[in-house]
């Protein structure tokens, strides 16, 4: 089983299924690490973005 | 006829004015021939980093539905609407009809929030316990000292006994 929880669908607002796919610093970990596929991982990252731009999650730890 | 997804972020400050402003932006988007299937009202929230000097947030959401050449109208007004910090519309295959993760957190925090209440108000009643417990048990002490002295007072050995008996209850 994989440690990571994917949903049916990704969506840029349930932002704890995102979370596990950022780093500390608010970087997007990469498929090579996660294992999640290629497809997976093009959705995901659309996601974060738009997560990113409504102020949902950080794009750096670095704000202010 | 295509289906969007609307979220615009409140200026934070007019958050107690957001009503009027739900009321308004759905005239708006009526007049421009939009249909709204859904309509989420988060609240105030924290950003993640601060957006022209604010840190806080009030989120809304709207489903809608209608055409792409009018919803460039819309956002040409919305543009340079002063209260709104935010704003993003994106077209969706369908809508989800579910209450969003957002919504469902926002109200799970004010559920935490309340349980935590609880929780200190029952905190608080199990310390009163256990100083009664505490206390139930020097008095034993005290009557076992007393027994030694006074066999003949059988009352009190029974009273002891039972309270005793209820300790190991609490124990249990």
């Amino acid at each position: 089983m994989s440690k990571y929880e994917l949903p049916s669908k990704f969506d840029y607002k349930d932002i704890n299924v995102l979370k596990q796919f950022i780093t500390e610093t608010g970087k997007i970990i990469p498929a090579r690490v996660t294992g999640i596929s290629a497809s997976n991982q093009r959705k995901l990252t659309r996601h974060i973005k738009i997560a990113r731009f409504l102020a949902l999650i950080p794009y750096t730890d670095m704000h202010k | 006829m295509k289906k969007y997804e609307a979220v615009i972020i409140l200026n934070p400050n007019l958050s107690s004015k957001a009503d009027g402003f739900i009321k308004d932006f759905k005239k708006l988007i009526k007049s421009n021939s939009f249909e709204i299937l859904k309509s989420e009202d988060v609240g105030r929230r924290q950003l993640s980093y601060s957006i022209n000097n604010h840190n806080k947030g009030h989120y809304l959401l709207f489903n809608i539905e209608g055409d792409a050449s009018k919803l460039v109208e819309i956002e040409n007004k919305i543009k340079y609407d002063e209260s709104i910090i935010r704003h993003l519309f994106i077209s969706v295959k369908e809508h989800s009809g579910k209450d969003s993760q957002l919504l469902l957190d926002s109200k799970n925090k004010k559920n935490d929030a309340d349980d935590l209440k609880e929780k200190e108000v029952e905190s608080k009643a199990e310390k009163d316990n256990s100083a009664e417990e505490i206390k139930s048990k020097s008095d034993e002490k005290i009557k076992d000292d007393t027994e030694e002295v006074s066999i003949n007072e059988d009352e009190e050995k029974v009273d002891s006994n039972q309270e005793n008996d209820s300790k190991e209850d609490e124990d249990e």
